[in-house]
């Protein structure tokens, strides 16, 4: 284990993280709030505590997967550990475990909230809210990258620790240069989502939060009721985007290039769109009763299924209301989640497409048991690592699903509320059913439950592995296993 | 700002390299140190695992030949196309499929004799920058090292007027215990001692530096002068009569072939009765030996000790290591050992192996040159570029084509870099050691060592 460098990067982490706190005490600058003087000294705290970690860089700056991972889990515990202490200090989440899963729900991009009133937040600490949305979408470690020269090709192992999918390809093949592609796509997206917003008459802090809610696909709304109260206009921009942000990021890459054809051939965005637009028509024509409005029906429920399947978890309406049959797509939408390479969370539109695959080739080889079919995508083959890793995957991500529901059953708040709760929380949404739903909140939960949502936050986020590597015992044997002592 | 990423610095070329083998992955490795965007292409997922886990690149899986692959991977805006893979039918149809859509630069490696013939017609016909021949460096390289088989290492400057020698100065040698600044005044000063390895550490030394037994030594002289110098020191310059060569494969042909052109007499040793048939026809003037080459009385029957050089080319690293030590063991030959694959050069330069020879390094040290050249800005082109001292430093030939802030001032004016020497100076023929009074001029071709690495172009040499 490399814990110099592993120490290093973290140190790196937080004067960044400190970096992204001067943002908040601007705004309490801006808003004349007291608060914000919380923000500039926690900034200011941590950015010499990052300086002290990693003032000296480490002679050996090898990383392999394992610290790729180690890093990676750390620095988002650490970031939210950080980052949940302005709301403890500031008084407004007086609980630390509180503060501490609001945190984690930042920047994990889930928007699953313990505030009953998100109106009653202050200017400054709203905006680190809905910021660690926004940091948390792309990824601190990512922008790490893009910022930090740092050579060697062993920095992979960063990324491929940190970003959603099955398997990471560069853009580019500079590490550094495909890190800042990312962030400036990024960036643009939500700018031009910002201004789409303010033309709708939204205030513009609350464009700004917003879009930070959206462009990591987080969730946190800066209104009591999400975002029922607002035009249709408003709930079209927000709809369009949250799609924009579940796409596959190398789909804008190649658009930039103009590699249209080649763009609009990826299979997983085409899937991708075919879900939304499938399950849209499927909600509207049931729950039309509902509204009994063509219009806005078909609004709601693309509403509904974007935020579902991008993972952000904005409500239009409360779909805890809905009529079964929609409930139970919604629920299927959650696992099925974004496309791979996308800021959104969940199992991703891609794995599922391999599993289908496997299936049809499972199917095949009963009637043809010596036939011999190869899956592929996008016209390549999938190598047979890459279908082993989502089966492993997905076993994981059931086993961990099942573990967690048992434990927060121990609250007694219905099956349907536990199930979803956990549903909503390693899928990186937010709001689930009944007594997590959409006008609910997490406050209600025992610490027990709340501490499993947050491991769940995190796994989801950080794609199970790096978090479970946290608990393998091999991980902190310190001589590599096949040293043995020589008598 | 997207266009910056889009289009990145002029600095940093766009390089395609097709085929990850040993050369491919030296290539990989120091082309990519170097700060270039490079993509590989390799049929083989697992050594794709392996490079994308080491290097900061693009991988891509496919036959370089195939016309989407090379779309895919952008060969239309690359400056640099390299095919090393280890076919050269393949190389040359690679080199030749990426030349229909794109403006790069193309290299291709050939080894086999059949095109080797007709390297030059090729190149020009195909439109190629460069066809490079490992085989045949490497082959070239052993030769240089068997006409003064007292060196390590031979390379050539200036088109062979200027050679740089390594060598390891022997017990008793009147060069230990003398400073470099005497050895200018009692016994020559037409050499240039660039550079000493002493116990792993490598140094380019100043006048005060004391010379002691076992350094190696590089120094840079005229081609007469040096064997006047080495005569000087008691050193034999006499080249080889002889030369016992195991194994018959490519290398085998093109170092005998080399050796017997210069007079060496040459013996063969090959295990397989066809290939020796076929050597024999290739090579009348060798004598070809049909002898089991693994077996102690095999060599040793096929007179190893009556041989003054012994050259092992099996293809199989640890063979030819075994069989150097062997024959060190059992004669006074000069030894040269040939590393194709293996890795672990701080064992193998502990190991008493005498010369070493790198093929993959030979290679790549070419194309390295040329991609820097292609970086460089015109002012100054590069000529030649070695790694010496196990790739600690690097001796490099400019040819200065332009003006720039290095060309036309008196050397001791220079705000030089450290670590750094101007090694000789050409001018029109004439090999110049230079002093502080001695200028660069236009037209000259400038040698400089440096443990610096990544020098695209002479105003480098400046702070």
């Amino acid at each position: 284990m490399n814990a110099s460098m592993i120490i290093y990067i973290l140190g790196h982490v937080l004067r960044i993280e400190g970096i992204f706190m001067l943002m908040p005490a601007l705004m309490g600058l801006i808003y004349q709030e007291k608060n914000g003087w919380v923000f500039l000294f926690m900034a200011a705290g941590l950015f010499l505590l990052g300086f002290l970690l990693s003032f000296k860089k480490p002679k050996n700056t090898t990383i392999y997967l394992k610290e790729g991972c180690v890093i990676t889990a750390l620095s988002w515990i650490m970031m939210s550990f950080f980052g949940c202490l302005p709301f403890y200090i500031t008084k407004e989440i007086p609980s630390l475990l509180d503060a501490f899963f609001e945190t984690v729900s930042g920047f994990t991009t889930t928007g699953a909230s313990i505030l009953p009133d998100p109106e009653a937040l202050c200017h400054a600490t709203q905006f680190w809210r809905c910021f660690t949305h926004w940091v948390g979408g792309m990824g601190v470690l990512v922008f790490l990258l893009a910022i930090i020269p740092m050579s060697g090709g062993s920095n992979i192992n960063l990324m491929r620790a940190e970003s959603p999918g099955p398997s990471v390809g560069k853009l580019v093949p500079k590490m550094r240069q495909t890190a800042a592609l990312l962030y400036l796509i990024y960036f643009f997206l939500t700018i031009l989502e910002v201004f789409f917003l303010v033309l709708g008459k939204m205030p513009v802090f609350d464009s700004v939060c917003t879009s930070f809610a959206t462009a990591g696909t987080g969730g946190f709304g800066v209104y009591r009721n999400s975002f029922a109260g607002q035009s249709d206009y408003l709930q079209w921009v927000v709809t369009i985007f949250m799609i924009f942000f579940g796409v596959n990021f190398n789909f804008y890459f190649l658009l930039l290039y103009r590699y249209f054809k080649k763009a609009f051939k990826m299979s997983e965005v085409r899937a991708y769109l075919f879900i939304i637009l499938g399950t849209t028509l499927l909600i509207s024509a049931n729950s039309f009763q509902l509204f009994n409005d063509l219009p806005d029906t078909f609004r709601h429920a693309a509403f509904q299924v974007a935020s579902i399947i991008t993972t952000t978890g904005f409500a239009s309406n409360d779909f805890n209301l809905w009529p079964e049959p929609s409930k139970v797509l919604l629920v299927v939408l959650m696992f099925v989640g974004a496309c791979a390479g996308s800021t959104g969370g969940g199992i991703k539109v891609s794995r599922f497409m391999i599993l289908i695959k496997s299936i049809k080739k499972e199917l095949q080889s009963y009637v043809h048991p010596k036939s011999v079919s190869k899956l592929s995508m996008d016209g390549s083959p999938i190598e047979h690592e890459v279908v082993r890793s989502v089966n492993v995957f997905f076993i994981t991500f059931m086993i961990l699903f099942t573990a967690s529901v048992f434990f927060v059953s121990f609250d007694n708040k219905g099956m349907i509320t536990s199930f979803t709760a956990v549903a909503a929380t390693i899928n990186n949404i937010g709001p689930g059913l009944e007594l997590v739903g959409p006008t609910q909140n997490y406050a209600g939960f025992s610490p027990l439950a709340k501490i499993v949502l947050c491991f769940d936050m995190l796994a989801g986020r950080l794609e199970l592995f790096p978090m479970l590597m946290l608990f393998n015992p091999k991980l902190y044997h310190t001589k590599p296993f096949y040293t043995h002592k020589i008598k | 700002m997207f266009s910056k990423l889009v289009h990145p610095t002029t600095k940093s070329l766009k390089i395609i390299i097709v085929g990850n083998g040993k050369v491919g992955h030296t290539l990989t490795e120091q082309l990519s140190k170097e700060g270039n965007n490079i993509t590989v292409i390799e049929k083989d997922a697992s050594v794709i695992a392996d490079l994308d886990a080491q290097f900061d690149i693009i991988t891509i899986k496919g036959n370089g030949a195939s016309y989407n692959t090379l779309k895919e991977a952008g060969v239309e805006d690359a400056d640099l196309f390299i095919a090393v893979t280890g076919s050269d039918e393949l190389n040359l149809l690679c080199c030749t499929i990426a030349k229909q859509f794109s403006k790069c630069a193309a290299i291709a490696r050939v080894r086999t004799p059949d095109y080797s013939q007709e390297v030059a017609y090729l190149r020009d016909k195909l439109g190629l920058a460069m066809i490079i021949n490992p085989e045949l460096e490497s082959a070239r390289e052993m030769a240089r090292i068997l006409y003064l088989p007292t060196a390590l290492q031979v390379n050539t400057f200036a088109h062979g007027q200027a050679e740089m020698i390594k060598f390891k100065i022997p017990e008793g040698n009147i060069l230990d215990d003398m400073t470099i600044a005497n050895l200018g005044k009692h016994v020559t000063h037409n050499i240039l001692i660039c550079g000493i390895e002493r116990a792993g550490e490598v140094v380019i030394p100043s006048g005060a530096f004391v010379l002691k037994a076992d350094d190696i030594l590089y120094f840079v002289a005229k081609r007469d002068e040096a064997r006047k110098f080495l005569k000087n020191i008691h050193i034999f310059t006499k080249q080889v009569k002889n030369t016992m060569i195991v194994g018959g494969g490519l290398s085998t042909y093109y170092l005998a072939n080399e050796l017997l052109h210069t007079g060496i007499d040459v013996h063969i040793l090959e295990s397989s009765f066809e290939r020796c048939n076929e050597l024999s026809t290739l090579l009348p003037d060798a004598v070809v030996i049909n002898s089991d080459v693994s077996s102690q009385e095999g060599l040793l029957g096929a007179g190893l000790k009556d041989m003054e050089a012994f050259v092992p080319l099996t293809g199989i690293d640890e063979e030819n290591i075994l069989l150097t030590l062997f024959a060190k063991k059992v004669s006074k030959a000069k030894v040269i050992t040939k590393i194709n694959r293996i890795n672990f050069s701080d064992v193998i330069s502990d190991l008493d192996l005498g010369s070493v020879v790198y093929p993959k390094l030979i290679t790549s040290e070419a194309i390295i040159a040329y991609a820097r050249a292609l970086r460089a800005s015109r002012s100054s082109e590069i000529e030649t570029l070695y790694h010496i001292f196990d790739s600690k430093a690097e001796a490099i030939e400019f040819r200065i084509t332009e003006a720039s802030p290095a060309v036309g001032k008196e050397l001791k004016d220079l705000q030089l870099k450290k670590d750094l020497l101007i090694a000789f100076i050409n001018r029109k023929g004439k090999i110049i050691i230079p002093s502080g009074s001695d200028t660069i001029e236009i037209g000259d071709t400038v040698m400089i060592v440096t443990t610096h690495t990544g020098f695209t172009e002479i105003r480098d040499i400046l702070r």
